[in-house]
């Protein structure tokens, strides 16, 4: 392996406001206990990336509270290893905003590409996840000899209509023909991952050039051009992608963690472990009348009541006559007896006190911010 | 180098017949307990809590495990530039090897260990017991006194005192007799085999124990007697709190399901749900636990990546276990990566790691009949095989068939 890898924690194209308040995109709670930059980095670190630079904008406190040194992944190395790269702006933007696009993300951030020896650069970010052999989309692109390699697929996946997403045709040779920009899927178009592989070099060279006449856009004027020269390939993820775009999307898509195919997929190759922070928890505890179906708890969490249907965080308190239903509960969050939840996501250390009745709709799902009191 | 106040010595040597045939392949320390933690987890994350980050653990039987276990330290914190968790196992010098033939001994080989961080107090300490002790109030104790040494004590019931050794005290709290195991116990403090020996005594003392041919070796039969002979400080340090000998297969079990929670009326509880006295343990990347829509836990301890789908009751769970639907599991402890069949009954047993119970099998009994069953590491029951209620079950369960 040898490329290094670029990981966005901003979402360009989401509407989760609410969510991303005070944290950034990449440091969403997922699935019981991870939060959504677990999975590029797990996805690199598992194809053998060593050098992994994390680029940030704003609110990344909690992002990098979560990631540290790296330790989790094996990314603490003397000479290698995680890098977070910090926002400053350059001086295409205004001296008080950090940047507002990938193409400028990826511009501020070239003096951290320069100083590294790897041929390749895998650029992804964090509103699509999955578990996919990142070694194999490597080998695939060093094999093709294309100039530029996107991952898609040609699964139907769910999203928002308020924002775009990237769209790519693919063509004889796996060669993609066309990419478009829109609110919806084309027919006949695939989904893009806005997961790239290119030389490193090449990369910081077309940034310069873009950064020196002024572009803009990282998709419309660099990848683009590449695409209508014929210079980029595609490659098919295969595996289940999960697309974080907004609330009710995030409640799906966590809630799909409960079908064991999906769960499989992204939990049971033992070859490419999801890791996550670890908190010397303590076990998850059941009480004398608890009643659980069909959820994942995590540890730390003393179950009292009635869970359906649920995705559970860690240290989550349900007391005995609460009832649980089709929700996400995150880490520290207290619900009281009597409470009934439906369809409901409920933010970090939430309490709901004795006998409140929430309830959203899959289509609408409740939403309830950090540190609420109801 | 900068000098240590107080380094740890944590005897890990045992080899704990009496949990056979869980120490078959691991030593005692390293054996799992409560859902995720291995015995071990307590003293080393007590020594932390306590703000000792040097730990010196002495190995002898079956270490492999526990070395891998141990690793750099980093669970616990103590992947130090200097100090940190060091393993010390016996080990062969110019004039000659020997295995640690007691637990004075152990000590006595490791002096140079000692010397190095120049320490002003030694803690020593078992790896066979459960609890949350703040040995620095301890710690303080034995400075306050101008103690020699000074003895952690429980407060046992009378009718147990005999199993125990017991410290009589005046007063003050200063040792006055030390009785191993006497048949009439004159008070009901016992001692933890936690001890806290100013270094130069300690050292003074190991090297008298050593040169004593006909000694035993052994912190409770020879060096604490030796040293109330000759008149040293010696204190009691009352510990009030949790405490569990887990060295029989029964004590064990019952420690286990202390962690699931303890009555309300016990005035001392097992809490491991405590953010202030946290128990680290090293991790296994696993995804979380899922319930399935067959499951039905209950009044359990349930760890990491475990799929269940049948009905759990008052037991305690490892890490990746699979529990099939129809299956009924009540009274047990059960190991990381076992599977149990759908329709398998298990009740009041300890099922060690890789173990696989087939569909319909039918494991131990009720616990009012008295007898605790075991199946040894890796054993396969065959499907509606059989286990009677009490039986140790250590070789493939088609040998048990043939008979």
């Amino acid at each position: 392996m040898n490329a290094v890898g670029l990981i966005f924690t901003d979402g360009f194209d989401v509407d989760i406001d609410d969510m991303i308040e005070r944290r950034t995109l990449a440091s969403i709670p997922f699935g019981g206990r991870y939060r959504l930059i677990d999975f590029p980095l797990s996805n690199l670190t598992n194809a053998g990336v060593k050098n992994i630079g994390v680029i940030t904008k704003k609110n990344y406190q909690s992002l990098m509270d979560h990631v540290r040194g790296g330790d989790e992944w094996d990314l603490n190395r003397r000479f290698t290893g995680l890098t977070i790269l910090p926002p400053f702006s350059t001086a295409a933007t205004s001296e008080t905003e950090s940047y507002e696009n990938r193409l400028e993300g990826l511009v501020a951030n070239i003096s951290y590409l320069r100083y590294l020896h790897e041929k390749y650069v895998i650029i992804t970010g964090c509103d699509y996840i999955w578990n996919e052999d990142i070694e194999a989309f490597y080998r695939a692109h060093v094999a093709s000899g294309a100039r530029l390699s996107v991952m898609y697929t040609k699964k139907d996946i769910e999203k928002t209509t308020k924002t775009e997403s990237t769209y790519v045709r693919i063509g004889d040779g796996d060669k993609v023909t066309k990419q478009e920009i829109s609110n919806t899927r084309p027919k006949g178009a695939y989904t893009s991952l806005n997961t790239y592989i290119m030389e490193r070099e090449d990369l910081m060279d077309i940034l310069f050039k873009a950064f020196r006449s002024g572009k803009k856009s990282f998709r419309r004027e660099v990848i683009r051009p590449m695409i209508e020269k014929g210079e980029a390939n595609g490659y098919e993820a295969k595996s289940p992608i999960i697309h974080i775009d907004e609330i009710t999307n995030y409640l799906k898509g966590s809630l799909s963690l409960l079908d064991k195919d999906v769960r499989n997929a992204f939990f049971s190759n033992d070859d490419r472990p999801i890791l996550t922070r670890v908190m010397d928890s303590s076990p998850t505890k059941y009480g004398e009348n608890a009643k659980v179906t069909n959820s994942i708890i995590a540890d730390g969490s003393v179950i009292e009541g009635e869970v359906r249907n649920c995705i559970i965080f860690r240290n989550v308190h349900i007391e005995e006559g609460a009832v649980v239903e089709n929700s996400v509960i995150m880490t520290d969050t207290h619900i009281s007896k009597g409470a009934r939840i439906n369809y409901a996501v409920l933010d970090k250390n939430v309490t709901i006190e004795d006998n409140r009745w929430l309830s959203g709709y899959i289509t609408h799902p409740f939403y309830c911010k950090r540190n609420s009191i109801i | 180098m900068k000098k240590k106040r107080c380094i740890a010595m944590l005897l890990a040597g045992g080899q704990g017949s009496r949990l056979m045939p869980l120490t078959e392949h691991i030593a005692k320390p390293a054996v799992p307990f409560g859902s995720r933690y291995r015995i071990i987890d307590f003293p080393l994350s007590n020594c932390v809590n306590s703000g000792i980050d040097t730990v010196g653990v002495l190995t002898q039987y079956q270490p492999l495990e526990l070395n891998d276990y141990l690793g750099t330290g980093t669970p616990w914190d103590m992947n130090l530039r200097y100090g940190g968790v060091h393993v010390l196992p016996p080990y062969q010098a110019a004039e000659g090897s020997d295995w640690f033939k007691g637990t004075a001994n152990a000590i006595y080989q490791n002096i140079r260990f000692i010397q190095r961080y120049d320490p002003d107090y030694v803690l020593i300490l078992s790896g066979d017991h459960i609890y949350k002790m703040n040995y620095d109030k301890m710690l303080e104790e034995h400075i306050n006194n101008r103690a020699d040494c000074t003895i952690a004590v429980i407060d046992v019931p009378l009718e147990e005192a005999s199993r125990f050794g017991i410290m009589n005290t005046d007063g003050k709290g200063r040792i006055i007799e030390f009785e191993e195991k006497p048949k009439h116990p004159k008070s009901t403090q016992a001692s933890m085999g936690v001890y806290i020996f100013s270094t130069d005594k300690l050292i003074k003392y190991l090297i008298e124990d050593e040169n004593d041919k006909s000694s035993s070796n052994d912190f409770g039969k020879n060096i604490i007697p030796k040293m109330l002979d000759d008149g040293q400080r010696m204190f009691a340090h009352l510990f009030k709190g949790y405490w569990r000998d887990v060295g029989t297969l029964d004590s064990f079990w019952s420690a286990n399901m202390d962690a699931i929670g303890m009555p309300e009326d016990e005035p001392e509880k097992l809490i491991l749900n405590d953010p202030g006295w946290r128990i680290y343990y090293r991790h296994d990347s696993n995804q979380p636990q899922y319930i399935g829509e067959k499951g039905e836990p209950k009044n359990s301890i349930i760890g990491g990546a475990c799929d269940i789908n049948g009905k759990i009751e008052h037991s305690v769970l490892f890490n990746n276990v699979t529990v099939e639907e129809g299956a009924f599991v009540k009274d047990s402890i059960i190991m990381d990566n076992v599977k149990i069949g759908a329709g398998a009954y298990v009740e009041y047993a300890i099922i060690d790691s890789d173990v696989t119970i087939g569909s319909e099998a039918n494991v131990g009994g009720p616990r009012e009949n008295g007898k605790l069953s075991v199946i040894a590491k890796g054993i396969k029951v065959r499907k509606k095989g059989r286990v009677k209620q009490g039986d140790i079950l250590t070789k493939p369960e088609e040998e048990e068939e043939t008979k």
